[in-house]
């Protein structure tokens, strides 16, 4: 998670990279998951979380989570 | 504070841009230093020339070709009449003059800032791969040519596309052999030998902007990527950056080379690793970017030609957007006549 831990992100969700100048703009449940990856919770901790914020079951939680960390790491944050 | 008078060229603020009107800018955002500039064109429609709030007087110069006489005998001529105190040049062919006229211009009372001879000579292309050895930065693979038998020799071993570059000025990208050999021919013939082959490497377009005091010590410098090009490959808008292997290799290359002036290193990164393309030994046309940012280059350039005060060298904040404009201006024909019939104006 050294990659998440550079990156410049404010509170509407945009995120600079400042070692490649690349930019993104994240949606609030994914501004959550970087957030907890940030913070070192657990993949469990993080669908939780999801499941208390948004109308979404623990099952498509997961599942949200492990595409959103494919993202990421194809975007080469992580 | 004297003021100072200081001549800057490339006041060409066209599609292809010089730098000197961002370096002229930036010496004109230094409260404390009172500068006049004077711009140093070569034709009467360079834009410079007509911008009175940066520009103070302007002197059409003669080409800075063959001996150079004429081309420091200008120079004299504007310090008599004008006043000259420091010369920042900021185009390629005008380095040489400069570089070589230094102790003489520095005898009339006309400073510059800039490498030696051997430093500039670092900046061929065909000198790259003993600074990327030197500097911890990698080089794409490269072959130094002289003959088409050493070209296709090289097409063989790097494999197409390959970059054909004159050893000082443009590079062609070529898909195919034939293609290669046109292009090889073209640049022997405009700029001579040796020719130099390169394998393409993509990634993001990266520059940093320095200068160094020339015994090995950074007076600051800025990294960008380039975010929009022109079609004739100038930057357009850009955001500063922090890439940490890449500013590492740009201070090694200060330190390892006591690099004294301005410079511009133009990198491609790719994932981890960063390639140095290019060295330009002088601001470039962006280097406003840097004086946006707090890191006001040209201002420390000539503080440090003057043994003036040059304050700890400042931080930048990454994630800073650069946004190049048009505009325009209105002016009367007496200014064109002025610069076209007396070589200087106002």
């Amino acid at each position: 998670m050294q990659k998440l831990s550079h990156l410049a992100i404010n509170a509407e969700g945009f995120i600079f990279n400042p070692s490649t100048g690349d930019s993104f703009q994240a949606s609030q449940s994914g501004l959550d998951i970087i957030n907890g990856l940030r913070e070192g919770r657990s993949d469990e901790e993080i669908a939780r979380k999801l499941t208390d914020n948004y109308d979404v079951s623990v099952e498509n939680a997961r599942r949200d989570l492990a595409d959103f960390r494919g993202s990421l790491k194809s975007l080469g944050l992580i | 504070m004297k003021e100072l008078i200081v001549g800057v060229s490339g006041i060409n603020a066209i599609d292809n841009p010089g730098p000197g009107i961002g370096v002229a800018r930036s010496l004109k955002e230094d409260a404390e230093l009172k500068v006049k500039i004077v711009g140093l064109a070569y034709d009467a429609m360079e834009p410079g020339i007509y911008m009175d709030w940066v520009v103070d007087k302007s002197y059409m110069m003669p080409y800075p070709s063959g001996n150079g006489d004429t081309f420091i005998e200008r120079l004299l001529h504007i310090k008599q009449n004008y006043g000259l105190d420091c010369v920042i040049p900021n185009l390629d062919a005008e380095l040489p003059l400069f570089i070589k006229y230094a102790d003489d211009l520095a005898a009339h009372g006309i400073r510059t800032f800039l490498p030696g001879m051997e430093q500039f000579k670092l900046r061929g292309k065909d000198r790259l791969l003993d600074i990327s050895a030197k500097i911890n930065i990698s080089l794409p693979r490269t072959k130094v040519v002289t003959s088409v038998d050493g070209l296709l020799k090289a097409i063989e071993d790097i494999g197409l596309p390959v970059m054909v570059k004159g050893s000082f000025y443009k590079a062609y990208r070529s898909f195919t052999t034939a293609e290669a050999i046109s292009h090889y021919h073209d640049l022997v013939a405009e700029w001579g030998y040796p020719i130099i082959v390169q394998q393409v490497v993509t990634g993001d377009e990266m520059n940093v902007v320095g200068l160094g005091d020339g015994e090995g010590n950074s007076l600051g410098l800025v990294g960008i990527k380039k975010l929009s090009i022109t079609a004739l490959g100038k930057i357009w808008t850009g955001v500063t950056v922090k890439n940490e292997k890449m500013l590492a290799a740009v201070a090694d290359f200060i330190r390892e080379f006591k690099w004294r002036g301005p410079f511009e290193l133009e990198c491609i990164v790719h994932d981890d690793e960063v390639f140095l393309i290019e060295i330009n030994p002088r601001f470039p046309a962006w280097s406003y970017f840097a004086t946006g940012v707090g890191i006001n280059l040209p201002s420390r350039l000539v503080r440090r030609a003057f043994d003036l005060p040059v304050a700890p060298v400042p931080d930048y904040e990454a994630g800073k957007l650069f946004i190049r404009y048009t505009y325009e201006l209105v002016t009367d024909m007496a200014a064109f006549q002025k610069a076209i019939t007396k070589g200087e104006v106002p």
